[in-house]
């Protein structure tokens, strides 16, 4: 049975914003341990912090996804500081409802100041050349060069720096880390920043990608989470793995099933993958 | 049909976590309408024992009877059903729930859990739960929790959580009783008392015991049958005279290791 | 200022109807401790099981999508619906048996939107992203003269939610209930005594859903015509609210907290005309409900009429 090569392609591109967006999600996951709704709130402010830079003051697009991405950091951090930190000591069940509020709170501030319609970027549209049977187009080399590069610079602040390193401890074994004498309170300062930068400019590359709508982020969570869970809670590699194995299951199925459906490849993946590993595809995770 | 064979029995289970052996090839026979003592070092592997009998743990291999019956792949649920009740050695007390409703919870058959009977058959209900009510307040009173039966779970002290715990599993009926450390942090003449209580119940209705306690002496004096655990394996397994003779047992809690 | 009568009416049915999702949650959540991110699909499918029994096809041409259609009486249609959302919730509930906590949230969000998606494109059943039209009204034109069709419609949603409110506050004060809140409380404890808590989950889950889909009935056949944009994962989040500002365990809270939310949500609707940020207001109502929610769990984590005394048990009592 062959597969039509653009899946495959198209698989890629939206492999690499999950895989993306998975790692900043499972770093804060592991570490603080409940889920954020908040997160996709995250990415989608990233990517209309770029819009404004963009096309509110003409900066070019390059330009512009640093700020966006440096202000998602910025949220990350700020929320982070002074809301969840004061939940601190609640269980994860009542940090994912602040969660929740967060999340209408951000969500409908973005209502406020851009407007509810569909925005775009400010680059060229080309067409993309052909090859072999699938169409590349300039934007989805973009994304896919760019996440790679950026998934590379993530995985070189994990494995080569001491911070990065800690980082990955105390994501994977908070309690063990701490043991270990990690400044875990400070830690969490980097990860929400890290993760708020990646979840930035995950959505940055999900708006190139198609365009920005203030829920963009939060609609996306499902296959996000689902990718996380999979991999393994706190652990990149199972996210990022976990990311293109969504994003590629989810495009090619489209061969199989009507295209509106790929959402649901997604949670069906997630569904067989816990029944069958609680502890995710490499049983790592650690609740 | 178990007239003649234990009540309950492990064959041969053993039960690894990662690389560490916690229970291994083990073999006991507990005795209908005795008590039988559980002893060993901290570490031993008794209370995984406890876990595999009472089905919270699965065996890696081996299996577990009760009554005769191979239940190793059964829930701990069914298991209860059974007639096998466990308690925990660190309590789970329900925190949220009212010391009255800790111990009505226990009560078994009870047809106001079922949707139906809460719809049609409302006086039965009320029937259940005020017999259940009598006994409840009958074992109350003997644990001395009776004036705090409305009182939060959360809220009682470590040695009246001990208490609760152990009024909860005899209010279950049982026929197979394990008791993890029941009198931990409880005052020393209710102690004496539960024992007795529990003496009586093996001697006035054939109630089988099997009970973890680090106090050799109350092992020693309850006991009918004293089985002796050490780096999850058995290491002896008699009357209490015979255990607490043994060198190895002896040396088991003498040598100091991990 | 005026304020309209029909608004009023209106505002009350819809708070009626939240109330009647938000009690059904709390069996979920309030009672059994269940994570259930799913609650918009439940209504959902009431809502279109009802719909679809009720509503003939009768456009026809190019335009026209759905094929399936009936003609039951409405009765038949709210039999039906809490049937059809129970069974949705039996299903979904499978998954709570294997699956703790933050999981269960993310695959019964996920089921949720599944189930959306589901009535999104298969048009021939629901009319896809169309509008389902011309769901017939109760009584409609029926009635005398005197009696206003929205408070007769207030009148039989009030029915439907002190119905709900007795039988469930009844179910959970009863062995039933008990057996949820020790699941609750710390599932291992009803097993070691003989409790199949699978079973009781999944009569949880099943409940909880029915009572949904009797929701979406009663909206179905208010709104007379429903889409799926009306049923996205913002109103579970939204019902979560109002079971957490009322106070989880309560009925009367969760009652308490639909009332809240709504009423934030509608009383903008009563100020005059021309305020500034007029444009604005929608978005600005749903951030104070995103302020109040964390506000509510910062200071009173019990909500407005939960059992303070209860979720304070075990923290700082005890002997330890």
């Amino acid at each position: 049975m062959v597969v039509d090569p653009q899946f495959i392609w198209n698989g890629l591109v939206v492999g690499s914003l999950i895989a993306l967006a998975g790692l900043g999600l499972t770093l804060l996951f592991g570490l603080l341990n409940f889920i954020n709704i908040a997160y996709g709130d995250y990415m989608a402010f990233g990517a209309y912090f770029a819009l404004a830079a963009n096309v509110g003051f003409g900066l070019p697009i390059v330009v512009s996804i640093l700020i966006g991405a440096i202000g998602g950091g910025i949220l990350a951090v700020v929320v982070h500081k002074f809301i969840f930190s004061k939940f601190m000591d609640r269980s994860p069940i009542v940090l994912l409802v602040v969660s929740i509020g967060m999340a209408f709170i951000l969500r409908n501030v973005i209502r406020i100041f851009w407007s509810t319609d569909p925005q775009y970027y400010a680059v060229p549209v080309e067409e993309g050349p052909s090859l072999l049977g699938v169409t590349f187009l300039p934007e989805q080399v973009a994304i896919i060069a760019a996440s790679l590069v950026v998934l590379g610079l993530l995985f070189l602040l994990l494995h080569r720096t001491r911070i990065g390193i800690a980082m990955r401890a105390a994501s994977d074994d908070t309690d063990l880390a701490r043991l270990r004498g990690i400044d875990t309170k400070r830690l969490v300062i980097y990860i929400s920043l890290v993760g708020g930068i990646i979840a930035a400019f995950a959505g940055i590359m999900l708006g190139l990608d198609s365009n920005l709508r203030p829920n963009m982020g939060f609609i996306a969570l499902i296959p996000i989470f689902a990718a996380v869970i999979l991999g393994g809670i706190g652990d990149p590699t199972g996210a990022v793995i976990g990311g293109y194995v969504i994003g590629i299951g989810q495009e090619v199925s489209v061969a199989f099933i009507p295209s509106e459906y790929k959402p649901v490849v997604g949670l069906v993946l997630l569904i067989i993958g816990l029944l069958a590993r609680p502890d995710g595809l490499f049983g790592e995770a650690t609740r | 049909m178990s007239a003649g064979g234990p009540i309950l029995a492990t064959e041969d289970v053993t039960r690894s976590f990662g690389g560490l052996v916690a229970v291994d090839g083990v073999s006991v026979t507990i005795e209908q309408g005795e008590i039988t003592g559980l002893i060993g070092p901290n570490g031993a592997g008794k209370s995984t024992l406890f876990n595999l009998m009472s089905g919270f743990l699965d065996p890696d291999e081996g299996a577990v009877r009760l009554k005769g019956e191979d239940v190793t792949d059964l829930r701990p649920d069914e298991r209860a059903e059974r007639g096998l009740i466990r308690t925990f050695q660190i309590t789970r007390e329900l925190s949220g729930m009212t010391v009255m409703n800790n111990m009505l919870l226990a009560a078994q058959d009870n047809p106001g859990e079922r949707i139906l009977p809460l719809l049609t058959q409302l006086g039965t209900v009320r029937e259940f739960e005020d017999a259940q009510g009598d006994r409840a307040e009958e074992l109350l009173k003997y644990l001395e929790l009776w004036d705090l039966r409305d009182e939060y779970a959360g809220n009682l002290s470590g040695g009246q959580r001990k208490l609760l715990e152990l009024g909860r599993s005899l209010m279950s009926d049982p026929d197979v009783l394990l008791l993890d450390e029941p009198m931990a942090g409880v005052n020393p003449d209710l102690t004496d008392h539960l024992l007795d209580r529990i003496m009586e119940l093996r001697d006035e209705e054939n109630r089988t015991f099997l009970i973890v306690e680090h106090d050799i002496e109350t092992i020693m004096s309850i006991s009918d049958t004293v089985i002796g655990m050490h780096n999850g394996e058995i290491l002896v397994q008699g009357a209490p005279e015979t255990v607490q003779q043994d060198e190895e047992m002896l040396e088991a809690y003498l040598g100091g290791d991990v | 200022m005026a304020v309209s009568f029909s608004l009023v009416m209106v505002t009350l049915i819809i708070v009626g109807i939240y109330a009647i999702l938000a009690i059904g949650m709390n069996m979920h959540w309030g009672d059994t401790g269940l994570l259930n991110f799913a609650h918009a699909g439940f209504f959902a499918v009431g809502a279109y099981t009802s719909a679809i029994l009720t509503t003939e096809v009768t456009e026809t041409g190019l335009l026209a999508s759905r094929t399936v259609g009936f003609d039951f009486p409405i009765v038949a249609g709210m039999i039906a619906a809490p049937i059809m959302a129970g069974l949705f919730g039996l299903l979904l509930g499978v998954t709570s048996i294997r699956l703790e906590g933050d999981y269960l949230a993310i695959v019964t969000l996920a089921g949720a939107e599944t189930a959306r998606l589901i009535i999104s494109n298969e048009a021939w059943l629901t009319s896809g992203e169309q509008t389902l039209k011309n769901i017939p009204r109760p009584l409609d034109g029926s009635l005398p003269g005197f009696l206003p069709y929205d408070v007769f419609y207030f009148g039989l949603v009030l029915l439907v939610l002190l119905g709900s409110y007795f039988l469930f506050r009844h179910l959970a004060n009863a062995p039933f209930g008990r057996v949820l809140h020790a699941i609750r409380e710390d599932e291992d404890v009803p097993k070691a005594l003989g409790k199949d808590t699978g079973r009781f989950k999944l009569k949880s889950f099943a409940l909880g859903a029915a009572i949904a889909g009797l929701g979406g009935s009663l909206w179905a056949h208010y709104v007379y015509a429903i889409q799926p944009t009306m049923f996205l994962p913002n109103l579970t989040f939204s019902i979560w609210a109002m079971v957490i500002i009322g106070g989880a365990g309560s009925y009367i809270g969760a009652i308490a907290g639909a009332v809240i939310v709504t009423g934030i949500r509608q009383i903008t609707r009563f100020l005059p005309g021309d305020i500034p940020l007029g444009n604005e207001l929608p978005y600005l109502r749903l951030i104070v409900i995103g302020v109040l929610l964390i506000a509510v769990l910062y200071y009173r984590p019990y909500g407005m009429f939960g059992d303070k005394e209860r979720s304070l048990a075990g923290m700082s009592g005890g002997g330890e």
